[in-house]
């Protein structure tokens, strides 16, 4: 052991040298964490910044094995297959959509449906084939089930990928985007994971609230198919003629209501249009409020607005919304309490939104628009 | 019942008579769907329509 006082360190000499030139003592304090900071201040933020986002990717790697884990443990217990499933269902979690090109943007949005709609019917058929005597309602459980576990995988993946590239090349800029996208995938991700066990069951997720309200109208009326996993019926209200179109339930579905309203109005012309959706709330908003606006309420991957604003341009019908505003979370999760018991208010705002805009005698349609799982009609 | 954290949300359903108009509220039973009528009234054994399904969340 070495000890100190055998180098003559003279305390008492110090501390009076330091007495004398503070000044100098002070400079090299403040000096050093500023050279510090200037060869390496990228590094000590990215190491910061990194350890927070590690902390998220092994979030996003347990929800994604624990998802696939009940999903593949559902169908084993729920449903009768030949073979063991697990190793095929196993290859569709990796499944990737390469989207068109979108340098020429004319013609992308029938491009974009072509594709949507030949993997939805892919995988409908593959899972059709693995099962023998599947009910459809079970089928389109498959389908929501399956795109859960293949969103947080896609997530899990992407997020993995950016950190490890700004890690690898030392890039701090390449890691500030996925700082700031971070919390917002995060609030996606608990979503999603949270929304297993509703799909699972067959309830109701706070999405189902426009085809909830649509399929209390149509209760005690004749209901034909419009299109694909879509049904409309007539009713009348008030010396008007109403047409309720919505997703069939209690499929885990949102229907084609684009290709529906192309059936309604190839049958008759409707003088207006009413969307009833659940809408993303904005911070500070209160869940379960209602707002009424205008343009088509729907979300998804944007053909269907597209083709509904087509056909309502084209024959010049004003299209009204009326939402029910909820987190993302309140949104593919079980219906909450709160969004269950606006059901009421809503359909009396639809009344009074048809009175105030239309006359005796017109038309209107009303477009349940969400993922109607556990409401039938 | 699903857990998330500390969050334990339970599952109800709601029921309306259609006869009677009384209501009744019940936890969630595995193929219970919102308008289906598959139980008697308790009251006037007319048939009962879940009118909803949700949940309630408790900390």
């Amino acid at each position: 052991m070495i000890d100190c006082w055998d180098l003559d360190f003279n305390f008492n000499e110090f501390l009076a040298w330091v007495g004398e030139d503070i000044d100098t003592l002070m400079m090299l304090i403040w000096i050093l964490p500023v050279i510090i900071f200037v060869f390496y201040g990228q590094r000590i933020q990215l190491l910061i910044s990194s350890n927070e986002i590690k902390k998220d990717i092994g979030k996003l790697e347990e929800y994604t094995i624990s998802t696939k884990k009940d999903f593949l443990n559902y169908v084993k217990n729920n449903l009768t297959s030949k073979t063991d499933p697990s190793k095929r269902l196993d290859g569709f979690f990796d499944y990737f959509t390469i989207m068109p090109v979108d340098m020429d943007p004319n013609g992308i949005i029938s491009k974009i449906n072509h594709l949507v709609r030949s993997r939805e019917d892919f995988i409908r058929l593959q899972i059709n084939g693995m099962f023998s005597d599947l009910p459809s309602v079970e089928l389109s459980k498959l389908q929501n089930l399956l795109e859960i576990v293949t969103t947080l995988q896609l997530f899990y993946k992407h997020t993995r990928h950016l950190y490890l590239t700004a890690k690898k090349q030392k890039n701090f800029p390449l890691i500030l985007p996925l700082q700031m996208m971070i919390p917002f995938i995060m609030e996606e991700a608990v979503a999603l994971k949270d929304a297993m066990p509703a799909i699972k069951k067959g309830q109701p997720i706070g999405d189902s609230i426009g085809p909830m309200i649509v399929g209390q109208m149509m209760l005690d009326t004749t209901k034909e198919l419009a299109a694909f996993e879509t049904v409309w019926s007539k009713t009348t209200f008030e010396n008007r003629d109403l047409f309720l179109l919505k997703a069939e339930g209690p499929n885990a579905t949102v229907g084609r209501p684009g290709d529906g309203f192309e059936k309604i109005i190839s049958n008759k012309k409707p003088d207006l249009v009413i969307m009833i959706d659940a809408s993303l709330k904005l911070e500070g908003e209160d869940s379960a409020s209602i707002a009424k606006g205008f343009g088509a309420a729907i979300g998804g991957i944007g053909t269907e607005r597209f083709k509904i604003e087509e056909i309502a341009t084209k024959n010049q019908i004003p299209i009204l919304a009326l939402v029910v505003k909820q987190s993302i979370h309140e949104a593919i999760t079980l219906m909450t309490q709160e969004i269950a018991d606006k059901a009421n208010t809503v359909r009396d705002e639809l009344y009074d939104m048809i009175r105030d805009n239309t006359t005796s005698g017109q038309t209107i349609l009303v477009i349940g628009v969400g993922n109607t799982i556990g409401v039938s009609q | 019942m699903s857990k998330s954290k500390n969050k334990l949300t339970t599952c109800y359903t709601s029921l309306e008579c259609n006869s009677c108009k009384i209501l009744n509220k019940r936890k969630f039973i595995d193929g219970d769907f919102v308008f289906s009528s598959s139980e008697n009234c308790f009251d006037c054994d007319g048939k009962m329509m879940i009118t909803k399904i949700f949940g309630v969340t408790m900390d």
